[in-house]
């Protein structure tokens, strides 16, 4: 299995979700193809033709970084604050949402 | 370079295709009390891409439902109409403007911005004594007017955002100078031609007339999310620059432990719907 995919039985595939894999017939025929978006309609055709599983992406499943992807992530998003706040004159209510922010980033967990 | 008419401009508007008409629908509905909700979800599903996005958005932790939406019927009950209104109107907006090839302009990192200050509306709303979905709208639509120079004036806009570069100016500075109009005026034109309530025309017209953002609603709001946006580096755009903050952002009276959930909040939903709304 890929990340943010997972397989799920087509009686519990709902509408709106999207197929991570092309649906194919026993002939190897693509029925529906990847990406796309399964309806009422599309749900209902596929249950007559007895196919009974599909891939469908999975945001829950998306992948997760690790630790250091994390806090490289948090490192650049320090770095990036005093760029987004350059034209911000000290004194003003913009520094003082930058102090904020930087409260915040400095908080955030690794 | 020419400065841009605003009648010009407005003749460009009135040239823009139609919201969809269940869109059109729901925004004149506004004062309506006998809206027939299951003629509602019925339209919707008319429109394939439209219900699916509709049903995504239903099940993600922007709403927090319980148990899983699995039918538009289902979705209009349990987001009621306000929220099916804004994310019905939400999907129709950002299919409504197709890219200028070769413009050079970041069409994918205007409608980041374009969510993330959405999304931080919605969430500053309460604490704003605004409603949280009409939040949401004004949100998303504070910058249609730099999409509507974009598309519809792609050489003036090149040009504003050359100018922009040089001088590492805010966008409404560069529009000012280059133009002598801005996104805010045709923003708040748009809004007028699509018939969006008066508050939210108001608000897109005032998000950066800090002399006038005295007082707390929606106005202030949207200026508001959109700084915190910008702080956030949501759209992560390279030459972002926050913009000017009113003092009255103040009056927002949150400690840092309710700022900051509201900031990893933000900063969760907005990856979450990006994905839905912008994929």
């Amino acid at each position: 299995m890929n990340a943010g995919e997972r397989a799920v039985p087509l009686e519990q595939a709902m509408e709106g979700a999207v197929l991570a894999r092309a649906l194919r017939d026993d002939h190897g025929a693509v029925l529906l193809a990847q990406g796309t978006v399964l309806t009422s309609a599309s749900l209902a055709a596929l249950r007559r033709r007895n196919i009974d599983h599909c891939w469908i992406v999975d945001l829950s499943l998306d992948d997760a970084p690790d630790k250091a992807q994390l806090e490289a992530m948090r490192q650049r998003r320090l770095e990036r604050l005093p760029i987004v706040f350059r034209g911000t004159p000290p004194g003003t209510p913009g520094a003082d949402l930058q102090a904020l922010l930087l409260r915040y980033r400095q908080g955030e967990d690794a | 370079m020419t400065p841009l008419i605003l009648d010009d401009v407005i003749r460009q508007i009135r040239e823009l295709p139609s919201l969809p008409a269940v869109v059109l629908e729901l925004l004149s509905s506004m004062e309506q009390q006998d809206i027939d909700v299951h003629v509602l979800a019925h339209k919707i599903e008319l429109d394939q891409a439209m219900a699916a996005k509709t049903l995504r958005i239903a099940n993600s932790s922007f709403y927090g439902m319980q148990s899983e939406v699995t039918s538009i019927a289902q979705a209009v009950s349990v987001l009621g109409f306000h929220g099916i209104r804004t994310v019905v109107t939400a999907c129709a907006l950002t299919g409504s403007f197709t890219p200028v090839a070769g413009s050079g302009f970041d069409f994918q990192g205007f409608w980041r911005h374009s969510l993330a200050t959405a999304v931080v509306a919605r969430l500053l709303a309460p604490h704003m004594r605004v409603n949280p979905e009409t939040a949401f709208t004004a949100g998303l639509l504070h910058d249609l007017g730099t999409l509507v120079m974009a598309t519809r004036f792609p050489d003036q806009h090149a040009l504003v955002r050359s100018y922009r570069q040089r001088h590492d100016c805010q966008m409404i500075e560069a529009e000012l100078a280059v133009l002598g109009i801005d996104h805010a005026q045709v923003g708040s034109a748009l809004a007028a031609w699509w018939k969006f309530p008066a508050a939210i025309q108001q608000a897109v017209a005032d998000q950066h007339a800090i002399a006038r953002l005295d007082a707390v609603g929606l106005p202030l709001l949207v200026h508001m999310a959109n700084a915190v946006a910008h702080a956030l580096d949501l759209a992560a755009c390279e030459a972002a620059l926050v913009p000017p903050l009113s003092p009255a952002w103040r009056l927002v009276a949150l400690d840092d432990a309710a700022w900051f959930a509201l900031l990893r909040q933000a900063e969760r939903t907005f990856d979450e719907l990006s994905r839905i709304m912008l994929a």
